[in-house]
């Protein structure tokens, strides 16, 4: 039976996932630990910032899924009273279903984000060196690697950014194609400022420069980008230069005026001109917007263009959804066929070990018959046996997939006495 | 007889192909796939191989730039399109441009398939090296003006959807305006002098066997008012600085003026070049 059992962003607070968190790092031999639980066949461990997770495969009856939950919470050091409520345990295909969401994003806090599917496939990695999965789990989890895949080919789910510095970075991208050698100028020295500024360079920009009121300020937040620092005096200079502006100033008026950006419009030989403002109030005389080749956004555009692009996301999780469904219908059908084969191993065993039985009772009386003639019979007994088997070993292939395939493998079983 | 009908296949195949593209482009807007224009652009460079591979069995077949055949004169226009197409779409990776470009080629290629491919396009006092020069430059640098006022109006279309602040997916889908500027840029560039020594050539030869009348004829003015409207475009880009909008709207607006005023002159004058 697969299980799985955790918390994560939604179960739990942020002190009771760090307390998990921090205990489990801090054990060397989480996985042996985990397997050492009776009970348990197969066991995967996941852990990221939002999540702490553990999947296994375990016998059908005993109390194995409860000691996993009861593992974590030790582990962690937790009261009984924290642990109340925080975890959730599923099974079987509750439990498939849930790891699937998982690895495709859809259980994320940013839903569609890309780096979760790294993680889990580090937790298979991990589990994998120290051999604590088998069959059952090496499928699953290949299985919910083709669901992610599918989930992020076949839908829109990771295509637009739902963050207001990755929106300014894709619009600079529509902008400009590619940020390699752009200059951006920050004015002021704030934190969402900055943040987009990093994004920037990280896609290829070339340099920052660093207007601020305080000089100091902007030579420190410089430094760190290994760019220049100005004055807000020196604006003008700075705005000729400059292809990508991203102003977060707490000034009570415009600091960059339309009259501004027309006078410089010349000097900057028309060049394109991406403007980022996300002071309130605001740092741009939005009468720049109508400016030729100059394009203007505030936060609130941003914010615009962020919960679009989230009720796009919401959407493609409908058809997300679907696949995940699919995929897990493929496993259930793996699992359930799983179940069928040792009983088709037993019944030919038994069959193998009554022919060889009987044939060597006859041994006696055949050893009169030449060769040719004892090798007939060979072929005409185990013919007749294959024969025999042949519907009972179809049926049990043919209804693995089928609800009922339970009663007929019980019954075969049964028949054939084979337990 | 052989070669005519290979010719007349690979013809056939290259039409197909084409609009087969053009198709794909068009629905790729639509339902606002890149992978379609992907696949679309293979398509286009298939017809492209095709109609590459027709024009060489012209070239066999008949003298094709000395004499061309009306056909070959209109799958040379297709096929200088789209090898300009082709080559910006290699360099610029933006294959949401054949949306705009691909019609034009298919255009040319019905117009072409309407033509017998034996029919003489120049009549015989005309046939002469000199305005085979003047032919193949005057189409390749009109297909770059076409290219070039194509990604002006992709430009104008970007620009109105960024200025609105709306990112939608349409947006996604179109070029950045970089590369659109960049387009129309080098195709102004490359279109200029290809166009002036397409008329120089054609000036020596009509001042060698008409010595007077010709500086007259509507299609030369026409041809010249072109020529001068992507002399200014380009002098403002060059010298003056002008980027982005202002050069995507006057370069698409002549675009525009020249196709109707092209259409006006063929149908109400009688001119010198009433061949085409």
């Amino acid at each position: 039976m697969i299980v799985l059992t955790g918390l994560n962003h939604k179960t739990a607070s942020i002190a009771v996932r760090e307390k998990i968190f921090a205990g489990c790092q801090e054990k060397k031999d989480l996985l042996p630990g985990l397997m050492s639980i009776n009970g348990v066949e197969e066991v995967l461990y996941l852990s990221t910032c939002n999540r702490v997770e553990i999947v296994a495969s375990i016998a059908e009856d005993g109390n194995a899924l409860k000691d996993l939950s009861n593992f974590l919470a030790k582990g962690g050091g937790l009261t009984e009273a924290e642990a109340a409520g925080c975890f959730y345990e599923y099974r079987n295909e509750d439990a498939v279903r849930h790891i699937f969401r998982v690895a495709s994003s859809l259980d994320s806090m940013v839903m569609g984000e890309s780096q979760i599917l790294g993680q889990v496939k580090d937790a298979y990695r991990e589990a994998l060196t120290k051999y604590a999965t088998g069959v059952v789990l090496n499928r699953l989890m290949h299985c919910s690697f083709r669901a992610a895949k599918r989930v992020r080919s076949e839908t829109a789910i990771a295509v637009n950014p739902v963050s207001v510095s990755h929106a300014a970075v894709e619009l600079a991208k529509k902008i400009f194609g590619t940020l390699d050698g752009k200059k951006i100028l920050l004015i002021g020295a704030g934190e969402m400022a900055e943040l987009t500024g990093t994004q920037l360079i990280e896609k290829g920009a070339l340099s920052i420069i660093v207007a601020n009121r305080s000089f100091a300020q902007a030579e420190l937040l410089a430094e760190k980008f290994h760019g220049e620092a100005a004055s807000l005096d020196a604006l003008d200079k700075k705005l000729i230069e400059a292809d990508i502006v991203i102003s977060s100033t707490g000034a009570p008026a415009f600091i960059v005026t339309a009259d501004m950006l027309k006078n410089i419009h010349h000097e900057r030989r028309n060049r394109l001109l991406f403007l980022i403002d996300i002071a309130v109030p605001r740092d741009i005389d939005p009468a720049a917007s109508s400016l030729e080749n100059v394009y203007l956004y505030n936060i609130d555009n941003l914010q615009d263009i962020v919960d679009e692009n989230m009720n796009v996301r919401k959407r493609e999780a409908i058809k997300a959804e679907a696949i995940v469904d699919e995929e897990m219908a493929r496993f259930v059908n793996w699992q359930k066929e799983l179940e069928s084969v040792p009983t088709i191993v037993s019944l030919r065993n038994k069959a193998g070990e009554i022919v060889k039985d009987e044939m060597d009772k006859a041994a006696g009386w055949m050893q009169n018959l030449d060769k040719e003639d004892q090798a007939k019979i060979d072929n005409l007994v185990n013919s007749i046996v294959n024969k025999v088997l042949h519907a009972p070993v179809s049926v049990l292939k043919e209804e693995s997939s089928d609800i009922s395939s339970r009663d007929i493998v019980a019954a075969v079983r049964r028949l054939f006495r084979l337990d | 007889m052989i070669l005519i009908n290979l010719q007349s296949i690979s013809f056939k195949i290259a039409l197909v192909l084409c609009a087969l593209s053009t198709v794909g482009y068009l629905s790729s807007l639509l339902v606002k796939r890149v992978k379609l224009a992907k696949i679309s652009t293979w398509i286009l460079a298939g017809a492209f191989g095709f109609l590459t591979i027709n024009l060489l069995f012209a070239l066999i077949n008949s003298s094709l730039l000395i004499n061309p055949g009306s056909r070959d004169f209109l799958s040379l226009c297709a096929w200088s399109v789209c090898v300009v197409y082709l080559a910006l779409q290699f360099k610029t990776k933006t294959r949401v441009l054949g949306a705009f470009i691909s019609p034009f080629i298919l255009l040319f290629m019905i117009a072409a398939s309407g033509e017998t491919s034996d029919k003489s396009l120049l009549p015989q006092n005309l046939q002469n090296w000199l305005t085979a020069v003047h032919l193949f430059c005057v189409i390749m640098g009109e297909a770059l003006f076409i290219i070039a006022s194509c990604a002006g109006m992709m430009f104008i279309m970007q620009n109105g959807l960024l200025k609105n602040k709306k990112l939608s997916m349409t947006s996604r889908l179109l070029p950045s305006l970089n590369d659109l500027d960049r387009i129309n840029h080098i195709c102004l560039l490359w279109g200029f002098p290809i166009l002036s020594i397409g008329i120089i050539a054609g000036a020596i030869f009509a001042q060698l066997n008409w010595q007077h009348g010709w500086l007259t004829d509507p299609k030369v003015v026409w041809t010249f008012a072109g020529w001068i409207i992507y002399g200014f475009l380009l002098h403002q880009r060059l010298a003056i600085g002008w980027k982005g909008y202002r050069m995507a709207l006057i370069s698409g607006a002549a675009f525009i003026l020249l196709f109707l005023s092209y259409e006006s002159v063929r149908i109400c004058f009688s001119t010198l070049h009433n061949f085409i």
